[in-house]
């Protein structure tokens, strides 16, 4: 309590002082705009940055001498955030209305042009739209097989036996691994000459196996890597529903003589369904931005380009920055759509129900 | 208590035990249930009581021993075919069903028509005054609805034998009363095998005709709640029945076991106890069997320690040291008396009861 007595009282708004924040924000507004206005555009962006750091540095100070120490404690956190992430949004967001290619030194503002072209001409091109079949087949695909395998998980593990605990750490290691590892290691797997699944092929008596040969070779192998990696994920939100059903309700249920399904539906399943929603929606977003594992294993050859993958290649192979920008902006668009539309009927649902 | 037919009784436990790793839950407990019978399962809390009653409906399937129902062996039988219903104390409603479909449950699979579960759970619902709430979910219901859909749901199924754990614990005063009164009627309608577990003296001496009971995972005295009264087999007992509990004082065999020396004086018996004199024991004697009388006849007099007025009675505590005794007056009387006075007391002697002060039990 004593320290709050002895903060100093806040400045005046017109003296100049580290912790006057009012007057940085000011300040800084005005500045930015004239430099914006004024100087050209590689001048400006330091110009406004210096800006954003003084306003930052008085709140810190402003956050230090009135003692706001949990404000304190999160500034790095909010500085790393805003640096790393918001920033480069806002950034790539802006760079979308413009004509820009990383590897040429012109710019030019041409407005909603990207937009235009993208939903207009690139849309109707095959490519563009096997990519987009592509990446929907491989959301359904992954995602389901996710959920069919972590809710089967899930439920071996909420029994009790034998080594669980160190199984259940096994089980979870794949989810922890760099996506890099998961590719490779899956390439060898894969691989025609030394791969185990080729070896295994060959043992029973057929030929050397190519998996990547077709195209549902290389989808299912894509997928049966992704499901690996990411099943446990689904596994670890569903059990924490399972262990969370009081265990008398399966005693009285014993003392009621119901079992089986009809114990599933009543008793087990309404504690698991908002968890079940939940993964589901998360993997079905990570789905969406599915690229790492296709570069990896098949370098979306045999027509296995997902749209995240044609992002990457557009903007950082092709150099067409703003156009990438401009499709990548569109793709969070239709993400938050369907989010919004997903979680809206879960609501509705569970609030009927 | 003999069964007076020839039928076997409807549960009975034989030399059961079970273990939870360390902890011995139940240490040879044996006790039988005639048919039709309101049993009451008597002792204080983690005493075996539920455990013993979920070793019967087959939740749990003993260490040792052998439980039999209707006189058949149902030691390792399957829950399902035991026709055993049980409330539990936490009342243990599936919170996502409506009490509708909470009542309906039991019947799902048991190949009864939907028109008849319909019928039923209507039948139910109006016998315990649930008929409005149908279509709630439990967890918008009180305390005593959630205990009414718990007993129906256990009702339905019309069993044979209905196992009660501490069904009321979980209930305020006035409604534990309502459904001593609502579970007696209950009882006499369906006519069903009630085994009651309470940590209650009034609930299980009201209701049960038989009480067992319990301490440590064993059954220390089964009987009427009057045998239990008139006759505790020990100190724990008859510690346990009747209210206010009894005086229990320190007292010395004298003249080779017809009388009693206390701190309040000495107590011809008028029997002779199967103790040497000069045997240590406990004294015990009802506050009721305790009466103020004329300074001549009476057997002792004592300074009044405490008043406790519990409305139309009073219990008053007299002695001088830590040997007291308490009496139970009419608040007419009580409300003449003061702290201090000194009260002279006539003791009933024949309803003296003495308790071995080594193990406790009673000496007759």
């Amino acid at each position: 309590m004593t320290s709050v007595a002895l903060s100093p009282p806040a400045p005046d708004f017109k003296t100049i002082a580290p912790d006057n924040w009012k007057l940085a924000i000011a300040v800084g507004l005005v500045v930015s705009v004239l430099a914006t206005l004024i100087l050209p555009a590689n001048a400006a962006f330091w110009v406004v940055g210096a800006m954003a750091a003084m306003v930052a540095a008085s709140f810190v100070v402003n956050a230090y001498r009135r003692h706001y120490y949990g404000g304190l404690l999160v500034s790095p956190a909010i500085a790393v955030l805003f640096v790393m992430n918001i920033f480069p949004l806002l950034w790539s967001l802006g760079l979308s209305f413009f004509a820009y290619q990383s590897n040429q030194q012109t710019i030019r503002f041409v407005g909603l042009r990207n937009y235009q072209q993208l939903l207009t001409n690139d849309l109707k091109a095959p490519e563009l739209w096997a990519n987009l079949t592509n990446t929907a087949l491989f959301v359904v695909l992954t995602v389901t097989a996710q959920m069919i395998v972590g809710f089967l998980l899930a439920v071996l593990f909420a029994k009790q036996f034998p080594l669980r605990k160190y199984l259940l750490i096994l089980v979870l290691t794949p989810m922890m691994l760099s996506v890099v590892a998961v590719g490779v290691f899956f390439s060898y797997y894969y691989d025609p000459t030394f791969g185990l699944l080729s070896q295994v092929i060959k043992a029973w008596g057929g030929e050397q196996f190519i998996l990547m040969s077709s195209k549902t070779g290389a989808v299912a192998g894509i997928v049966f890597a992704d499901a690996w990696m990411w099943s446990p994920f689904v596994m670890l939100l569903v059990l924490a529903g399972l262990v969370s059903v009081p265990k008398y309700l399966y005693e009285a249920a014993a003392i009621d003589r119901v079992s089986g399904w009809r114990r599933f539906w009543t008793i087990t399943f309404p504690y698991i369904r908002g968890l079940l929603m939940l993964a589901l929606l998360f993997r079905t977003i990570e789905a969406f931005k599915m690229a790492d594992l296709v570069i990896l294993l098949t370098k979306g050859g045999n027509d296995t380009m997902t749209i995240s993958y044609h992002v990457i290649r557009i903007a950082n192979e092709q150099n067409k920055t703003s156009e990438g920008a401009a499709l990548s902006y569109l793709l969070l668009f239709v993400v938050i759509v369907l989010t919004n539309l997903y979680l809206y009927i879960a609501n509705r649902r569970s609030q009927g129900a | 208590m003999a069964s007076s037919n020839n039928k076997p009784p409807a549960v009975s436990l034989d030399n059961v035990s079970k273990a939870y790793g360390r902890v011995r839950a139940l240490k040879n407990l044996s006790f039988s249930v005639g048919e039709g019978q309101f049993f009451a399962l008597f002792g204080p809390s983690s005493v075996g009581k539920t455990t013993t009653l979920r070793m019967i409906s087959g939740l749990v399937i003993p260490d040792e021993g052998r439980v039999a129902l209707h006189g058949a062996d149902v030691t390792h039988a399957p829950i399902k075919s035991r026709g055993v219903s049980m409330v539990f104390q936490s009342f243990a409603l599936y919170p996502h069903l409506t009490v509708y479909e909470n009542f309906a449950y039991p019947l799902r699979e048991a190949k009864v028509g939907s028109a008849e579960i319909d019928k039923r759970v209507k039948e139910t619902a109006s016998m315990l005054k649930l008929g409005h709430r149908l279509e709630r979910k439990p967890n918008t219901l009180s305390g005593g609805e959630q205990q009414r859909v718990a007993l129906g749901r256990s009702l339905i199924r019309r069993p044979n034998i209905l196992l009660l754990d501490e069904p009321l614990t979980n209930l305020d005063a006035k409604l534990r009363h309502d459904m001593r009164a609502e579970l007696k009627r209950l009882h006499r309608q369906f006519g069903m095998t009630i085994i009651y577990a309470t940590p209650d003296e009034l609930e299980a001496l009201s209701m049960g005709e038989e009480i067992a009971v319990m301490r440590d995972g064993a059954v220390v005295q089964k009987g009427t709640p009057d045998e239990l009264y008139e006759r505790p087999i020990d100190t724990y007992v008859a510690a346990k029945i009747g209210a206010p509990h009894i005086n229990l004082l320190q007292a010395t065999v004298a003249e080779n076991g017809q009388s009693l020396k206390t701190g309040f004086g000495s107590f011809a018996l008028g029997r002779k106890l199967g103790a040497k004199a000069g045997d240590k024991v406990f004294m015990g004697v009802r506050p009721a069997d305790l009466e103020i009388a004329s300074p001549q006849s009476a057997d002792l007099s004592a300074p009044v320690q405490l008043l406790e007025p519990l409305g139309d009675v009073t219990v008053v505590s007299l002695g001088e040291k830590s040997d007291n005794l308490r009496i139970v007056l009419p608040e007419s009387r009580a409300s003449e008396i003061k702290l201090g006075d000194r009260l002279p007391i006539k003791i009933d002697t024949h309803k003296i009861h003495v308790f071995s002060a080594a193990d406790g039990l009673a000496l007759r």
